[in-house]
């Protein structure tokens, strides 16, 4: 009689399972090469652990590009897809301002995150850091393009400026969280050893880009000026166009 | 593959997230072996952080005030570095760290250097919050309030760049004498003076914002009337009323 054995075959462990204890590196997944914007979408999607691993690896350079186009490809469709609820001239000035808005405002924010994370105790260099920024940013428009077909069907069926900006702000927000993660576990790797500097930082990211909504409006609206005479905290903004939302339900009793 | 931080240059700028992470053995290297470079480099990176603060702080006001700013600023932090250098060599060694003159102003610029950086960095931000803030006017009812917040935002910025400073310094004090209730007195005491000189200074050096009802100056014509804890009450009332 035969003497063998089927053993139950055992998929390769992923290398997104593996415990942050373990030193990126170590899993062949995570020395494939990201050669592309494509490669790039699914390293950072599917395998983090490998686009972390390039981003400290001698051909970063290639890789923060890649990651860069994608987002700016990505938050020009998604800007577009905000533009489609005002129409008009909005299908391109939503995509602009939503990709130089991110833009600026990680740029704004990127030298504080270099020296919080080395005040945590990270062994990042500047160009990690930059690295890591353009996966935040390129892994939350990937996520908003996600997001666009619900965000479309929503702009077509209310007229309602509050009730887009709400939910297009909900989404930015779940995107951003995912954004997140991706930059904490790099700089987990990267050894910091505290992470509240890192949280300091994301609330002044997520505070720096609301108020740039503002800075930048209208995204979705309509106006006569590309940018706004007035100057106003982004708080008080979505206040005014609440109720100005809720007065004009209350005038018309009607929604499109 | 880079060199150990304490085989730096001691003008190299790749030792100052060394500083910045609070690493204990090269700090420690290059606490006890006293270069003029290093200090030179050192007082750069203050000259650079504050004086992009100020800048960023004053141009609210008027470009000429940030000017202005850009230049008291750095002003503030050598003025009372050296100001309180005596004392803070005379105290350190009288509450348990025994460390010498030079060795207690090289641990004091290291945490000013530390805290330049943290205002540097956040410079961008704070221009990004007076950007989105209207200019700076007599005539709009709400600039009381307006400029009370930006006071608070400058001073909160202030207040993070000083904490992550003298939280590497109570660390570098810790590993210089072993103990850590030595260390606590001497950083306690060091931050006592330096608060007391430091304030009085910023306000003889005043202003740094300035009013719209007074003219763009580099001094007040009266800069030893008042104090800056008066001042900071002042603008919490206006904020809370």
């Amino acid at each position: 009689m035969n003497d063998v054995t089927i053993s139950p075959s055992v998929p390769p462990t992923l290398s997104n399972a593996l415990p942050p204890t373990v030193p990126l590196g170590e899993h062949p997944d995570d020395r494939l090469p990201i050669t592309g914007p494509v490669s790039a979408i699914e390293a950072i999607l599917r395998q983090p652990r490998r686009a972390l691993y390039q981003l400290r690896a001698t051909g970063a350079r290639s890789v923060i590009a890649s990651l860069f186009l994608v987002f700016v490809i990505c938050a020009l469709v998604y800007g577009v897809v905000v533009g489609t609820f005002s129409g008009g001239a909005q299908l391109w000035v939503a995509p602009a301002k939503i990709a130089t808005g991110m833009l600026v405002s990680a740029l704004i924010c990127l030298p504080s995150l270099y020296i919080f994370s080395c005040l945590s105790g990270s062994q990042a260099r500047l160009i990690e850091v930059v690295g890591l920024v353009s996966g935040l940013l390129g892994l939350t428009t990937i996520l908003l393009i996600g997001f666009a077909p619900v965000a479309w069907v929503f702009s077509q069926s209310t007229s309602s400026v509050a009730v887009m900006g709400g939910l297009h702000l909900m989404f930015w927000t779940i995107a951003t969280c995912f954004g997140w993660r991706f930059l904490r576990n790099g700089f987990a790797h990267l050894s910091a050893k505290s992470g509240g500097t890192l949280n300091v930082w994301i609330i002044i990211f997520v505070l720096v880009c609301m108020q740039m909504t503002t800075a930048l409006r209208p995204i979705i609206g309509t106006s006569d000026r590309l940018l706004p005479a007035e100057k106003k905290f982004f708080l008080s903004h979505w206040l005014d166009t609440w109720k100005e939302n809720t007065s004009v339900q209350r005038g018309t009793g009607t929604q499109r | 593959m880079s060199p150990p931080a304490d085989a730096l240059a001691p003008h190299a700028l790749q030792q100052i997230p060394t500083l910045l992470r609070g690493e204990a053995a090269p700090i420690q290297s290059w606490i006890a072996k006293w270069s003029a470079a290093r200090l030179g480099l050192y007082v750069a990176v203050i000259l650079a952080g504050t004086a992009m603060f100020g800048a960023a702080v004053g141009s609210w006001r008027d470009p000429v005030q940030g000017i202005y700013t850009a230049i008291k600023f750095p002003l503030i932090v050598l003025l009372t570095t050296l100001g309180n250098g005596l004392l803070n060599g005379m105290l350190a060694p009288l509450l348990g760290t025994n460390i010498s003159f030079r060795q207690s102003l090289v641990a004091i610029l290291m945490s000013f250097t530390i805290a330049a950086l943290v205002l540097g960095a956040c410079s961008p931000l704070i221009c990004f919050i007076i950007w989105n803030t209207p200019v700076l006017s007599a005539k709009t009812a709400s600039s009381a309030t307006t400029h009370s917040f930006i006071l608070l935002t400058v001073v909160t910025v202030i207040a993070l760049a000083g904490i992550a400073a003298n939280v590497r310094l109570l660390q570098l004090l810790r590993q210089l004498n072993g103990s850590r209730s030595n260390a606590r007195r001497t950083l306690f005491a060091w931050l006592a003076g330096n608060l007391l000189l430091g304030s009085q200074v910023s306000w003889i050096l005043r202003p740094f914002i300035g009013s719209p009802s007074l003219p763009i100056q580099f001094l007040r014509d009266d800069p030893l009337r008042g104090n800056f804890f008066e001042s900071v009450f002042r603008a919490l009332q206006r904020l809370f009323s």
